[in-house]
């Protein structure tokens, strides 16, 4: 298992109902596994996994995406700032 | 050679002349500034009043792609010399300042224009900050509709 650090932001940090938490992930998911993952384990987020951006390490990382040991992942909509 | 580079997310108020101050050498000519107000009525489209913005941003990886626009920034206007990108987060009233962009060029103005124009069309792509606008009839986010593609 891979325990890694996951973060919210925006309206999927209301979505979860919190900023962050700690999550045990099979070694070699990949960041389509988490969102199936989370889809399934999380049913206020499922809607939300067909659009969020995921970040590995504070770099955006796409589906294909092998999750590293301990990581730092994100999960946000599409920016707004400026 | 190194040029002054400022990237920061803060609660403060933005104070420009201080900013200019930081980013500005010997050889600086010009200046050119982007700076974001908070408006307190729109009248395009659904035209609405809103009380005020909330703005909140992952702090270390907006700064680090902060670093990365000022970097593009360089490797396409090569007389841009200073660079500073600084947005504001927390509770935002109309009237106050969110965002500023200073870039200064080395003696020509060509090219400073786009440059900060650039700035700010990556910072609303690429770095992680989203608004929330509260208004007397309710509250929502602000999502964008950009995609970053690898590598970015």
């Amino acid at each position: 298992m891979n325990r890694v650090k996951l973060l919210f932001f925006a309206t999927l940090r209301d979505r979860a109902g919190t900023k962050s938490m700690e999550l045990d992930i099979p070694s070699e998911l990949t960041v389509q596994g988490l969102k199936d993952k989370i889809s399934d384990e999380y049913p206020n987020l499922k809607e939300s996994m067909s659009s969020v951006l995921i970040t590995i390490n504070r770099e955006y990382a796409f589906d294909e995406a092998v999750i590293p040991l301990n990581a730092e992942l994100a999960m946000f909509p599409p920016v707004s700032g400026g | 050679m190194n040029f002054p580079t400022i990237f920061s997310i803060t609660e403060d108020e933005i104070d420009l002349n201080d900013l200019l101050a930081r980013i500005t050498l010997t050889s600086t000519g010009a200046a050119a500034i982007f700076a974001g107000m908070v408006r307190g009525e729109t009248t395009r489209g659904d035209a609405h009043e809103t009380e005020y913005l909330e703005y909140e941003a992952y702090i270390p990886m907006a700064e680090a792609k902060m670093k990365q626009v000022a970097e593009e920034i360089r490797a396409k206007w090569s007389v841009i010399e200073g660079i500073a990108i600084v947005q504001r987060i927390g509770k935002l009233y109309p009237k106050r300042r969110r965002f500023s962009l200073p870039a200064r060029p080395r003696i020509a103005i060509r090219g400073v224009f786009e440059a900060a124009r650039y700035g700010i069309d990556r910072l609303k792509e690429i770095v992680p900050i989203w608004k929330k606008e509260v208004s007397p009839n309710g509250e929502f986010w602000v999502e964008g509709d950009y995609i970053p593609k690898a590598g970015e």
